[in-house]
């Protein structure tokens, strides 16, 4: 089969975040930027360390770990850049690991699938594959970083908008007062 | 303020002391305000308030303040001596900072309790171990612990829950979260003494620095206002006001040297540019915690000392302790919210020493607090903790249930000394300055676990008590790693079989004292700091009265 990707899909990846973000942000001046869509998306944030294959095929995993339902998920959060900026700290060995793993999970999708990229199978086929591999090191890395991506601060390019922080109920204020949580709210009314 | 001094190199100082944590900021501080020349070496850089970050990747993940193998410093551990050492990113984790760990701890401040200091002649030997009684008791620290009270701050309720104190606390406590309320209602309920957690975090303002405002980013992250009592904010400030103090930061020491006599007189490290460099002394104080003041010694040896510096006893690096701990979390109908203000704020003591008729020695206290320090990336990755999917839909809405609603009970309990727990010098791994790698030997004592697992029912009894709807039980399966290290130059009055005497001088070399962690004989029940900081106030009393008598 021919190992070809589809530009379209590396572009459907990467201008996601962008474009989804639309539906919780209102600001007129952010609705116009993603409606230029698309291709822009590149060239605005280009992926400093992965190729335009591991983009791709690492996005379509991590949309299966934290999947877009009602709520946004690793799509929209843009973890994938969040993979890509810290795959370049000095992380050769996750990304040896990740490499690796995902000649496998190509292989598996082939031989299972009959298909060359994770990413072109259905949901239901790939959460198929991906739960034959949970117990390995490949998907533990993944599913780290994809963790990671979700809910660690925007300045490493992941949990856009706080759509992380926001899907958890993590307000990042930098200060509280009392009451914090009902229970403590129940004491100052009723005591012990 | 006064001007920053500079000492000339290769011109004695007083002391030089290494490493600023909770120890050395302490001695940083009473020597220079003493009248003393001090030069204080630190291997990190200065951070301050406005330095830190909410930051989970960075601080927790990345090493940005644990430095590990990405920062240069990778480390080693095995179970016993029989084993091959694996490398990890971190084993021995303390903050490479001006200030030390206590810039990044949770701020928890238990004074340790009379029974701390003689329960090995209380209870008699236990096989396997070194336990044994410290040289000084409860008495003859307390009015340190008082000073580190109203030095440092500490806010806390005093009442019959308290060890014996001369003065009352100097900041009430704080405000009691959700998930003290929950661990005290249940407490109650089943006869326990439930009390507001002593924390080194200001309820009010005090000596110059303000209130905390309940950020929630206490447990390995830096204060944002000075509100958490570290060294960085209460010591360092007073040492540097002094215009007897010279701070060097990224100062990285290789060995400390002596002369003919075998007196320590100079102190050899590589500077922030990587250039090696010698500070002439009249007395070292070693501060630089239980995993780098043994690695240290070790690491200067001479024809003189060959096992080491201040090692005739073959005491260095042993009886390394960790204190234990256990956790059980459980899950409740209403927000808890353990992500805003401090860790914790209620404790419970009433098994400060469990009854010895179980058939194992130990003892603890159990406190409350959010599953994963209030941190959503730490949440994350744990989510399914009370079972179901660790990933896709069903994993996401078990994140959203999880984050606000879930509460742990921790036991931070006792851990035996044994002399087959130590850190020595991996012959196989270096560090970045080609130094050694840090090697920890370490496996808990059986009765370590059962204290662990003990701990871990009475805080599942509390859960269910308390209405949790569903209960986790953190596996309890030995330690291989942590942030209190103890023990690993201990304090006695036999040469033979400890390292420093009752006042933290060296047995073998009278002008170096070792003050951190590592003179611990035993580790109480968990937090450690403020013992270690009482510790420093008392050696300084002493160091400077030496002094004074030309007898150092």
């Amino acid at each position: 089969m021919e190992r070809k990707l589809s530009r379209r899909a590396f572009l459907r990846v990467s201008s996601d975040a962008a474009r989804r973000s639309c539906f919780v942000l209102s600001m007129p001046m952010i609705l116009s930027a993603c409606r230029r869509g698309g291709e822009a998306a590149i060239n605005e944030e280009e992926f400093l360390n992965l190729s335009e294959e591991e983009v791709v095929e690492y996005s379509a995993i991590a949309a299966r770990i934290i999947p877009t339902d009602e709520t946004p998920g690793a799509t929209e959060a843009g973890v994938i850049y969040f993979i890509d900026q810290v795959l370049g700290q000095d992380r050769e060995q996750e990304r040896l690991i990740l490499q690796e793993g995902l000649k496998e999970l190509q292989t598996a999708t082939s031989l299972k699938f009959s298909g060359v990229y994770f990413h072109e199978l259905g949901e239901l086929q790939q959460d198929q594959l991906l739960h034959e591999i949970e117990d390995t090191e490949f998907f533990g890395t993944i599913r780290y970083l994809t963790i990671a991506g979700m809910f660690s601060s925007p300045e490493y390019r992941g949990n856009r908008d706080n759509i992380g922080f926001d899907l958890l109920g993590f307000e990042g204020r930098h200060a509280w007062a009392p009451p914090y949580g009902y229970y403590d709210a129940d004491y100052a009314e009723k005591g012990e | 303020m006064a001007e920053v001094v500079t000492f000339p190199s290769r011109e004695p100082v007083d002391f030089v002391i290494i490493g600023s944590g909770a120890a050395g900021g302490v001695m940083a501080k009473e020597l220079s305000t003493a009248g003393h020349s001090v030069v204080l070496l630190e291997q990190g850089p200065y951070l301050q308030a406005g330095d830190f970050k909410h930051d989970e990747w960075g601080y927790k993940h990345n090493g940005d303040l644990v430095w590990g193998r990405r920062q240069g410093h990778p480390q080693s551990f095995r179970k016993t001596e029989n084993d091959e050492a694996v490398e990890r990113e971190v084993c021995l984790g303390y903050a490479h900072n001006v200030g030390g760990s206590s810039v990044h701890f949770s701020g928890n401040f238990w004074r340790f309790r009379p029974i701390d200091f003689n329960e090995a002649s209380v209870l008699g030997p236990i096989s396997g171990t070194t336990f044994a009684d410290w040289p000084i008791s409860y008495d003859e620290l307390e009015p340190y612990y008082t000073r580190v009270d109203w030095e440092v701050g500490v806010s806390g309720l005093q009442g019959a829950w308290d060890p014996p104190r001369s003065r009352d606390y100097p900041c009430p406590p704080m405000p009691v979260k959700s998930s003290g309320v929950i661990l005290e209602r249940a407490g109650k309920l089943l006869g326990y003494n439930p009390y507001p957690a002593p924390v080194a975090i200001l309820s009010q303002p005090h000596n110059g620095r303000p209130a905390c405002i309940h950020c929630g980013f206490c447990n390995g992250f830096g204060c944002e206002v000075n509100a958490k009592s570290s060294s960085m904010a209460t010591m360092i400030p007073l040492a540097l006001a002094s215009g007897n103090c010279e701070l060097r930061t990224s100062a990285t020491v290789s060995r400390i040297n002596t002369d003919e006599r075998g007196r320590a007189n100079e102190v050899v490290y590589w500077d922030a540019s990587g250039v090696q460099q010698a500070q002439r002394a009249n007395a070292v104080v070693l501060c630089a915690n239980g995993a780098e003041t043994p690695r240290l010694l070790l690491l200067s040896e001479s024809e003189l000392f060959p096992d080491g510096l201040a090692n005739t006893s073959g005491m260095v690096g042993r009886n390394l302790m960790f204190n234990g701990w256990s956790s059980a979390e459980g899950l409740f109908d209403e927000p808890i919210n353990g992500h805003k203000s401090i860790p914790t704020t209620r404790v419970i003591h009433d098994f400060y020493s469990i009854d010895p008729s179980l058939g194992f020695y130990g003892g603890g206290g159990i406190d409350s607090r959010h599953s994963s320090d209030g941190l959503p990336m730490g949440s994350a990755l744990g989510s399914g903790r009370f079972g179901g999917p660790r990933w896709g839909s069903e994993y996401k809405k078990l994140l959203q249930e999880e984050f606000t609603r879930t509460v742990a009970f921790h036991g931070h309990t006792t851990s035996l000394p044994q002399a087959s727990n130590t850190v020595t010098l991996d012959p196989n791994l270096r560090d970045k300055w080609g130094r050694p790698a840090l090697r920890t030997t370490y496996a808990d004592h059986p009765d370590d676990i059962s204290t662990m697992q003990f701990f871990q029912d009475r805080s599942v009894e509390l859960l269910d008590v308390a209405g949790a709807i569903k209960i986790n039980r953190i596996p309890i399966d030995g330690q291989e790693g942590n942030v209190h290290i103890l023990g690993t130059c201990r304090m006695g009055n036999d040469p033979d079989n400890s390292v420093i005497d009752r006042f933290n001088r060296s047995h073998d070399v009278p002008n170096l004292f070792m003050c951190d962690g590592s003179s611990l004989v035993t580790g109480g029940r968990g937090q450690p700091t403020m013992t270690i900081m009482a510790l420093a106030f008392r050696a300084a009393d002493y160091i400077i009265g030496a002094a004074r008598r030309n007898e150092i």
